[in-house]
């Protein structure tokens, strides 16, 4: 990742033109070969920009970035305040505040929560296709696989399906009865779900992680 | 088949049946309606099912040929609906279903009438109810009632059967609402409790309210309840969850009582809450004087206003969503509410007041209804 923050001016020659007159602006060039222009606002939207795959060429005064439909983003630079240039490396990826693989361990931990005398086999069930987020008996002994997600929908309906049918084939185990549990549980999804007897359960996180919301209530 | 009906009847049996039937049929033959012209009398029956609750309703119609159909509800009822004013005459030949109706004519697929689930039977007739008091009472209750899944148990309506007396009850954790009415029981020593799904709950009881009577069937053991009147019946399945011990809720005791004009009360609230959209909670000043009611603050915008009230106790500065003490009051269905409270951080609960009798000058809050609301904090 480089940094060049400079006195420019911008000019996209190509299907559409564009113009941006001279002033202080921060150029980016990613390790990707992309080159984007942001001003001081607008978070993550540049002024303008060019995706990969493109070639940027530096000669004094001029960055030119050309494209493979040979479109080009001309950079006329006045006067550089600052250049530098960072390792970033491979980017884990975005997690999603970690809501459902914590619901995940809150469930292990209160297997009630799908009903009365059950409790957890294992978390992470291994089926020879992934594994299952948790494996549950209930109190006559019968499993139960549970899909666990923050927003639940057909995709996931459609997983914990995959995972049961196998599961079924296992003398050992079956019948395996599927829980689809979410904090949030789409119709669709949960017509999907029911209709595959599978059992839709929507749990409130804040109870399980026992944090009580401000506000007054009855009980 | 074929059969001539009124265009009224059939619309409005066409409309009941279709409201109960599930928005995403996961099978096509669940999203139809049954009809079924007898061979013997003149009586048409519209029905629907979907394996929670179920819709039937008895119709007179011409029957020149006896046999059943089933077709997509949602448009039958489109088109019952948009029908001129005249008879309507239905003949099914083969697998297409013809409606006509003056000028207008419509051919409608069917489906299987094999596919489609049997109707589940009514539960033990348990007693009769005035149709209209039990539709005021549910709907009174039904305000209260949680439309969250996260807690089955809140967006039911509680039953409970005591003799000749019934009790309807509802809470969202943030309000609870309790009724109770008198009916004629088969038994009158019998005692049961049931947690009914209140939005089914509500739709029946609205569409009996002009029925005259309603009876109630019930049978706790198949989870069960059914609800008959004026040609209509309903069944819906129970919500196998327990209810709240709300009775132990509800405080014995106060330290302010309030009495107020509800129809000033309500208009008031309106306009002050126009500027409490962001914070959501209206204050409320009880004082000697008065009630002052005030929302709002620097940024938004804030709005004061003064009533007449009659004041009984210590004075108190209480606050509350305005969204749900308009629900309370709106539910009262009187001309004077009686408030009241002990502390700001302790439930209201708010009455109804019946006009004075002949005579004498105020009378006690009616016991027939109440609701009690939980306030929101004040700031600071």
């Amino acid at each position: 990742m480089r940094l060049v923050i400079a006195r420019c001016q911008v000019d996209y020659v190509g299907r559409l033109t564009a113009h941006l007159p001279m002033a202080p602006r921060l150029l980016l060039v990613k390790a990707d070969g992309s080159v984007s222009i942001h001003a001081d606002d607008r978070a993550y939207k540049p002024l303008n920009w060019m995706s990969p795959p493109c070639w940027l060429t530096e000669e004094p005064g001029v960055w030119t970035v050309r494209n493979k439909a040979d479109e080009s983003l001309v950079i006329t630079i006045d006067e550089v305040l600052h250049d530098s240039s960072h390792e970033l490396g491979v980017d884990p990826g975005l997690v999603k505040d970690g809501v459902e693989a914590h619901l995940q361990e809150l469930l292990a931990a209160h297997p009630e929560t799908f009903g009365e005398g059950f409790s957890l086999v294992r978390r992470e069930y291994m089926t020879a296709i992934g594994p299952v987020d948790l494996l549950c008996r209930d109190a006559a002994g019968a499993h139960f696989a549970v899909e666990v997600k923050r927003r639940g929908e057909i995709d996931g309906v459609e997983q914990l399906t995959r995972y049961l049918e196998l599961m079924n084939r296992d003398p050992l185990l079956g019948p395996v009865v599927g829980v689809f549990a979410a904090q949030q549980i789409k119709p669709q999804a949960r017509t999907l779900a029911e209709d595959r007897g599978i059992r839709c359960l929507t749990v409130d996180y804040d109870a399980l992680r026992g944090m009580d919301s401000k506000d007054l209530r009855l009980f | 088949m074929k059969f001539r009906v009124e265009r009224d009847v059939l619309a409005d049996a066409a409309a009941w049946v279709a409201r109960s039937l599930p928005a995403r049929p996961p099978v096509p033959v669940l999203g139809g309606v049954l009809i079924d012209a007898g061979a013997e009398g003149d009586r048409l029956t519209v029905s629907g099912f979907d394996y929670e609750t179920s819709a039937r309703v008895e119709l007179d119609a011409t029957i020149g040929d006896p046999g059943r159909l089933l077709v997509s509800g949602r448009l039958l009822a489109d088109i019952t609906r948009a029908l001129p004013n005249k008879p309507v005459d239905l003949v099914v030949d083969g697998s297409r279903a013809t409606i006509n109706c003056g000028s207008s004519r419509f051919s409608l697929p069917t489906m299987p009438v094999e596919d489609y689930p049997q109707l589940p039977g009514m539960p033990q007739r348990a007693g009769a109810v005035d149709a209209a008091e039990l539709a005021g009472a549910v709907a009174q209750v039904a305000v209260a009632a949680g439309r969250d899944d996260t807690l089955p148990m809140l967006t039911g309506i509680r039953l409970e059967i005591e003799g000749t007396r019934l009790t309807l009850a509802a809470t969202d954790r943030f309000r609870l609402a309790v009724r109770e009415l008198d009916w004629q029981p088969e038994d009158a020593s019998g005692s049961t409790a049931v947690l009914i799904p209140a939005k089914t709950l509500s739709d029946v009881a609205k569409t009996l309210a002009g029925a005259g009577s309603v009876e109630i069937a019930l049978s706790a053991g198949d989870g069960m309840l059914g609800l008959t009147g004026g040609g209509r019946r309903a069944t819906t399945r129970l919500l196998d969850a327990e209810f709240p011990r709300f009775r132990q809720l509800i405080p014995a005791e106060h330290t302010t009582a309030a009495e107020l004009q509800v129809s000033h009360l309500v208009e008031a609230i309106k306009r002050v809450s126009l500027v409490a959209d962001r914070v959501a909670q209206i204050r409320m000043e009880f004082g000697e004087d008065g009630l002052r009611l005030a929302a709002g603050g620097e940024d938004v915008g804030s709005a004061e206003e003064e009533l007449p009230c009659t004041l009984d106790g210590t004075p108190l500065t209480i606050a509350f969503n305005p969204g749900y003490l308009l629900d309370a009051l709106g539910a009262l269905h009187t001309e004077k509410a009686q408030l009241t409270f002990t502390t700001p951080n302790r439930p209201a609960l708010v009455r109804p007041v019946l006009p004075p009798a002949e005579g004498e000058d105020t009378t006690p809050p009616a016991s027939g209804y109440l609701h009690l609301l939980m306030p929101v904090r004040l700031p600071g």
